[in-house]
């Protein structure tokens, strides 16, 4: 399945990991590589020789492309920036910010950037500093979120950019994977349902609890700081949206969720821990390994676009 | 230069022209998030033709810190 994305990163399906805090380590990240799509390594707030083993661990399992994701509000996030160049890491993709003071040095690294951006303004801007492509992330997605949808965001950004986009939020299965190539992207980014493949070194609590998820069970926290986080509905959601609604100030709902992701993906406390998932958690239903997920993303939407047939 | 700028700030963060005020900061007093202020960056950049890098965007908190910065680059 060649698309502009997979030319670019030098991988068979245009399929990403996404580079989520806690559950994007070495393990996941060469299985999804391994599978044909592109793993990455979370970087979140990790210090940067946490991020310089991650990557040479995951040279030892997999001789194929994978990139680093790095949270440009992170302490760390300029250490962490030399440490991709250093280890020689082929793809960068970047959250929180624009990633535009590393851009030279990366570039001359022959680092492809990846920036994932929540808005048209944004993407226009990353493509002029630079950027190869997009991730345009709608706010079906866990985790920090935008405002827009990816039905409205993707084709709205695939119009005003040149450079190729890549769709997030919301696609677990062959039939979201077809619809974002409908509406312009060359490739998908997918978070939740490689929370709960085998290779995710995730808490069996935190993976029974996406699987068991309905369509209604997501909860957005945070609104009203300017920091929107979603994840499944629990004991942590429930009294930190009851807080926010009596104006609660910031210090008091930041106690709420410190650690919060720590306790719920290593811990396994789902109850008052921070379960982010997307909206899409109410269709993974199943437990897979990185290959099986792609390989049935694939012939999935391959057979929905070569045999589209929507009416006489 | 007050008055375009202000035009800008009102069509891109949606806020009432007399909220606007000089000393006024865009996060604490106009509502703007990071989005908006990317979307309000842009909008400037156009008008004036000068690029303004992110490391400059932490020194703009108010509509002054804007005008100074546009006239100082321009």
């Amino acid at each position: 399945m060649k698309t502009e994305v997979t030319s670019l990163l030098g991988i068979e399906y245009p399929i990403i990991q996404g580079g989520m805090a806690w559950v994007a380590e070495y393990h996941l990240a060469a299985a999804v590589s391994n599978a044909g799509g592109l793993g990455l390594i979370g970087a979140a707030s990790a210090p940067p020789e946490w991020v310089r083993e991650q990557i040479r661990e995951a040279k030892k399992l997999t001789d194929k492309p994978f990139g680093v994701n790095i949270m440009l509000i992170s302490p760390h996030a300029d250490d962490v920036a030399k440490v991709v160049i250093e280890e020689g890491v082929k793809v960068v993709t970047t959250g929180a910010g624009s990633p535009e003071k590393y851009m030279e040095m990366w570039k001359k690294a022959g680092i492809k950037v990846i920036p994932v951006v929540a808005s048209v303004a944004l993407a226009k801007r990353m493509e002029r500093c630079g950027a190869d492509a997009v991730v345009a992330e709608g706010t079906e997605a866990g985790g920090h979120i935008g405002e827009n949808t990816t039905m409205v965001l993707v084709p709205q950004v695939a119009d005003a950019v040149s450079i190729p986009v890549i769709a997030a939020g919301g696609i677990a299965d062959g039939r979201g994977m077809a619809a974002a190539f409908m509406l312009g992207a060359k490739g998908i980014q997918l978070g939740t349902i490689f929370v709960v493949s085998n290779e995710a070194q995730v808490h069996e609590n935190y993976k029974e609890r996406i699987i068991k998820a309905k369509d209604i069970d997501s909860r957005v926290t945070g609104r009203s700081t300017g920091h929107p986080v979603r994840a499944l509905r629990n004991d942590m959601t429930k009294k930190y949206i009851e807080l926010e609604n009596k104006g609660a100030s910031f210090e008091e709902l930041e106690l709420l969720t410190l650690g919060g992701l720590r306790k719920a993906v290593v811990e396994g406390d789902v109850k008052a821990g921070s379960v982010m998932s997307g909206q899409i958690a109410g269709l993974v239903k199943e437990r897979m390994s990185c290959q099986e997920i792609v390989q049935k993303l694939v012939v999935e939407a391959d057979g929905l676009i070569k045999g589209a047939k929507f009416y006489e | 230069m007050l008055e375009k700028v202000k035009e800008i700030i009102v069509e891109n963060l949606g806020v009432e022209e007399a909220d606007v005020k000089p000393e006024s900061n865009f996060k604490e007093d106009l509502g703007a998030d990071s989005l908006d202020l990317f979307e309000l960056v842009m909008a400037l950049e156009e008008e004036y033709g000068v690029e303004i890098p992110t490391e400059d965007l932490e020194k703009i908190a108010t509509v002054n810190d804007v005008i100074e910065y546009i006239e100082s680059h321009k």
